[in-house]
């Protein structure tokens, strides 16, 4: 670690030398038709093979010896443009680039430059646009994003209707999904049927699992990067759609032409107005629906300045009698402001929100309620300077300030009240960063660099002892020690270093590796199977320390036909440390003395993952599988042996594929098939009070696996040819989930027979147990 | 709270389905079984001692018959359960007096098998039941039409209590299918002092009637609370738990922690099951038309 932190600085300061008499374009690259950024857009002066490409804002910057070059814009599905420019000078030029014409060759799924899959210093990164999202067969038609995110390799979940997702052995909690850049705790509506982001207000979708720059930091095994559209700055549109589950519209359009816009997104179930004539008066008073509103606008103050607000709203509600709701929100105001040709900043401030409340529709007489919440607040800096064509350095910052309440709590019985609650935890987690991506050579790149974090445990809080015990009994408290607001209780500094090296091979293949450390000083507190709105989110405290992961990936990327098919095999393993576990029977739901029920372990996860995609043409689609295995180890579990996760799948294949027939039809599928997951199986029984109990006299974990899980989808898309001057488009998709009708088990479990409670039986629990059609109408206008 | 979390959950999914399969499981070493609860009732007591079996066994647990079972009482009083060779071990309290010293630490005494296990229980106080009150209720999500009754009583002040509440139609169980979704209360709430010194809360005092069957005309709504330990609390919390652990939301299975321990202290997990001394109130009402 030391010598890494010496080494640094001289890497700087080496490129820092090579002064020259050189000039740098620089500017943002946009769409002609809706003016938004293209990120990942090539910026190239192809004579000298010399180029680069444009961050997430669209911002570009090449630095070239003087002298007059033709430098060619380009991005997929979009018509080239080459500029004819004497460089004399440090220049400024904005670019914008007609989306192409004919739709069936220009079919591509990633909004990727051609050779990013070999020529990047990224690996384990998939990106997908919200087009190639909206393809995907899905349940009940809706278009989703996390159920897109479960078909890239590497990525598994512990069944169907589960909220989030596993990456790379991964627990959920372990993902930082990021809408606009801030933290959204709980992705889920429906509990996990559907995710909470909008494909209509979703522009690109970019999950990194290995290689992670320090740029990012807080999670240990995955990013998702999902970008919000800016809003069209040329002309107003909207889109729309009717579905089986939500109605859709958005709006989108200039508020100045070419300076600011604005796009409105929302969605709404509507399973409770469909059925309300149905319902009986009584019934009619039951509630049950989500809800989701997405917000955003961008101001282009000066060529220099630019400023963007956006904001997500989402909430499900259910009950009847018992209420019960939980919802995010998010706001995020983004300021990017170009110092000079070389220096790029963005600030962004965030605040984030989950929270969740029940309770009873109480008579004053009578009465419970009862909520939880975790609010962030963080501001972060990032600036990209780009000192030369070889070297592009990033460094910043971020704290972010949190708020937990586990539970504040009231309740009225016979007039009589009383309120009860949790104590509000608090806490601040700050980062540093700095990391330089550099070409050597034609043949290598390098990103390297390094991460401090530190979390503070803060006042107003108590600092609780436990008492040590034999692992797998609940702990006592010792002592409790009161602390100040502000006052830190505990506090944890860890250096992260990463390192991503790329080797091109020849002109279409590479080798690349990388090794990252990750910390994570949050901790979601469940032990369900499948993740529910009522878990807490914790703080690392003096008890429950920060979890950390090292990840080591090798991988082999190589590109055929002129880039039409990109293909990858990458090797990962990574080690856990600090990985939350719970003591049999733990009470984690109201419990102020929740860390004595914890225990903590060790994890381990390796696998192999191939992928194969089809970027283009009238069939793309891509095939990944994944072979791996992910385990924990928790003294007072399983007798203190390795066991293999809840989402610990051996095997785990996805097909997915999109056809355009022609201009009226398209036809999708997806297939999926992955080997069971681990079940604790119990050997004996035993009777209590009548109660027949399992039992397992080896106190084993997941000893045993459920059946594989496997499943095809279909969809076709009718798009009806209307008269070119009709401004409403609009299209019909017809979709089967499960087409074959198979109940994929979620989970085993044994109970008693109802007819007769001396027998006992496994029961296979599948969530959805036949087949869902469904047909949705989208529009656009 | 998680079962009212997951019958929300049940009424949306549309499609779910659980259907029975066969499954190989391995087989394990039988242990001795104590179901050890004890009341200050002046009718007769029951313990009963069995043997855990392999879990398709599909037919009772095989008795323990050959144990040796009695209660330490206030003064050394020792109260013994006699065998019926059934597994049932009986105590008749016209012999030697009910076990109703409230606030007194009672110890039980195992002797089986060459080994002694013991376990103690305090017996602590219960409150009365002032009433049970009922009134028709309409069709709801999940709930039928009929007659609803809730019971009435007030949790003691200042401490922490723990309860069992068994509710009864016509002399029945109100849950039909095995028994095991238990009504449990830490004073008058769910769980922590949120509700010291209240009349039960509601969900609680209303949990006395089976929402899928309620009551009709000329019905008997019975009520039995019991007091409980803490550790009793836990562990009939937890049977509940590993009783009903299904689903989505099914937590891992997980052995449920006795407090009956080996006399001789090691050997943690030799014996299942558990020794509870309850105090109970009674009250009952019949069901009229309004």
């Amino acid at each position: 670690m030391k010598k890494i932190q010496l080494l640094l600085p001289f890497l700087f300061i080496s490129f820092l030398l090579q002064a020259q008499e050189k000039y740098t374009i620089s500017g943002y690259v946009k769409s002609a038709s809706t003016g938004e950024e293209l990120i990942g857009a090539t910026v190239a002066a192809r004579a000298i093979s010399v180029g680069t490409s444009a961050n997430v804002y669209g911002f570009y910057s090449l630095t070239l010896e003087k002298g007059t070059y033709e430098i060619t814009y380009s991005f997929i599905g979009y018509e080239e443009i080459t500029k004819n420019i004497v460089l004399d000078d440090n220049k400024q030029l904005n670019v914008e680039l007609a989306e192409q014409v004919n739709e069936l060759e220009v079919v591509e799924i990633d909004g990727e430059r051609d050779e990013a899959n070999i020529k990047s210093v990224e690996m384990s990164v998939n990106k997908i646009d919200s087009k190639t999202i909206k393809k995907i067969p899905a349940l009940l038609g809706e278009a989703d994003v996390i159920k897109s995110v479960l078909l890239l390799p590497g990525v598994s979940t512990v069944g169907e209707g589960s909220t989030g997702f596993n990456v790379r052995g991964g627990g959920i909690d372990q993902n930082l999904v990021l809408l606009d850049e801030a933290p959204v705790y709980n992705s889920s509506h429906l509990f996990g049927f559907f995710s909470v982001f909008n494909p209509d207000a979703v522009k690109n979708v970019k999950l990194i699992k290995g290689g992670i720059a320090p740029e990012y930091g807080g999670r240990l095994s995955s990013i998702l990067d999902i970008r919000m559209k800016e809003g069209n700055k040329k002309e107003f549109t909207g889109s729309g759609g009717v579905g089986a589950i939500f109605s859709r519209l958005s709006l989108e359009g200039p508020i100045k032409k070419d300076k600011a816009s604005f796009l409105i997104a929302g969605r709404r179930s509507y399973a409770d107005i469909l059925a309300r004539p149905f319902l009986n008066d009584n019934l009619s008073g039951s509630r049950f629906y989500f809800y989701d509103l997405t917000a955003k606008v961008n101001y282009e103050i000066d060529p220099k300045n630019r400023l963007f607000l956006s904001g997500y709203f989402g909430r499900d509600v259910f009950g009847s009698g018992f209420l019960f709701n939980w919802g995010n929100a998010t706001g995020t105001a983004r300021w990017n402001h170009i110092f000079n040709d070389k220096l790029f900043m963005n600030l962004t401030a965030f605040y984030s929100d989950y929270d969740y409340a029940f309770g009873v529709e109480g008579d004053g007489e009578d009465d419970f309620d009862w909520s939880s919440s975790i609010v962030s607040y963080s501001v972060k800096p990032d600036f990209s300077y780009y000192i030369n064509n070889n070297n592009t350095l990033k460094f910043g910052g971020q704290s972010i300030y949190y708020n937990f309440k586990p539970a504040v709590a009231e309740f009225i019985s016979d007039g009589q009240t009383n309120s009860l609650s949790l104590p509000e935890k608090f806490g601040i987690e700050n980062g540093l960063y700095i990391q330089n991506e550099r070409q050597i050579g034609s043949r290598i790149s390098l990103l390297y660099g390094i991460r401090w974090s530190h979390f503070a445990f803060l006042g107003e809080g108590a600092k609780q002892v436990y008492r040590d015990t034999i692992p797998g009994i609940r702990k006592d408290l010792e002592s409790s020690t009161e602390f100040d607001q502000n006052e830190v209780i505990a506090d944890y500094n860890n250096f992260e270093p990463r390192l991503s090296i790329k080797y091109d091979v020849d002109e279409f293949s590479s080798v690349k590796a990388s090794f990252n450390r990750m910390s994570q000083y949050l901790h979601l507190i469940s032990n369900t199977v499948a993740s529910t709105p009522v878990d807490l989110w914790l703080p690392t405290t003096n008890n429950l320390e920060p979890q950390i992961a090292d990840q080591v990936a090798v991988g082999y990327f190589r590109n055929f036909s002129k880039n039409k098919y990109e293909a990858s095999v990458e090797l990962f393993a990574k080690d856990f440390q600090n990985q939350i576990d719970y003591i049999d029977n733990a009470d984690i739901f109201f419990n102020e003395q929740l860390e004595g029920d914890l225990l903590s372990g060790d994890g381990r996860a390796f696998g192999i993952e191939l992928f194969v995609k089809k970027r283009t043409g009238p069939l793309t689609g891509w095939v990944s599988y994944t072979l791996s295995r992910s385990e924990r180890q928790v003294e007072g579990i399983n007798r203190g042996d390795w066991y293999p996760t809840r989402f610990d799948r051996t095997h785990n294949l996805s097909v997915v594929g999109s056809y355009e027939y022609n201009p009226k039809w398209s036809f999708s599928a997806n297939f999926v098939y992955s080997s069971g997951t681990p079940a604790t199986f119990p050997t004996n029984r035993y009777e209590i009070q009548g109660v027949i109990l399992p039992h397992n006299i080896d106190q084993a974990r997941n000893n045993y696996r459920i059946p594989a899980y496997h499943r095809l989808d279909i969809s076709a898309t009718l798009t009806p040819q209307n008269r070119e001057d009709k401004k409403i488009k609009g299209e019909w998709v017809f979709s089967v989930y499960n087409v074959y009708n198979r109940r994929n088990p979620f989970s085993i479990f044994f109970d008693q027979n109802e007819n007769n409670p001396q027998v006992t039986e496994a029961i296979r629990f599948a969530v959805v147990g036949s087949f869902v059609p469904a047909v949705s109408y989208n529009f656009t206008f | 709270m998680k079962k009212f979390i997951y019958i929300f959950f049940l009424a949306l999914t549309f499609s779910a389905c659980e259907d029975v399969i066969d499954v190989d499981l391995d087989q394990g070493e039988s242990q001795l079984v104590i179901d050890a609860f004890v009341t200050n009732d002046s009718t007769v007591q029951t313990i009963r001692l069995t043997k855990s079996a392999d879990y398709f066994l599909n037919a009772p647990t095989p008795a323990a018959t050959n144990a040796q079972v009695s209660i330490v009482g206030p003064n050394s009083l020792i109260y013994n359960f006699v065998s019926d060779q059934t597994g049932n071990y009986l105590y008749d309290p016209n012999t030697t007096g009910a076990l109703d010293s409230i606030g007194y630490p009672y110890k039980l005494e195992v002797l089986y098998d060459g080994r002694t296990y013991t376990s103690i229980s305090i017996l602590n106080p219960v409150p009365t039941i002032d009433s049970i009150s009922q009134s028709f209720e309409e069709e709801e999500l999940g709930s039928e039409e009929g007659y609803y009754t809730q019971f009435w009583a007030r949790d003691f002040p200042g401490r922490e209590d723990f309860y069992w509440i068994k509710a009864f139609k016509n002399g029945k169980p109100i849950d039909t299918v095995d028994n095991s979704n238990l009504i449990l209360s830490q004073d008058a709430a769910f769980s922590g002092n949120a509700a010291d010194g209240f009349a039960f809360i509601l969900p609680i005092r209303a949990a006395i009637t089976n929402e899928e069957e309620p009551f009709e005309v000329g019905d008997e709504s019975s009520v039995e609370l019991l007091s409980l330990n803490a550790e009793v609390f836990e562990f009939l919390e937890q049977l509940t738990i590993q009783a009903n652990n299904g689903g989505l939301f099914s937590t891992p299975p997980a052995n449920i922690r006795s407090n009956i321990k080996d006399a001789s202290g090691n050997s943690q997990d030799e014996v299942l099951g558990v020794f509870s001394m309850s105090a109970i109130s009674r009250a009952s009402e019949t069901i009229t038309a309004e």
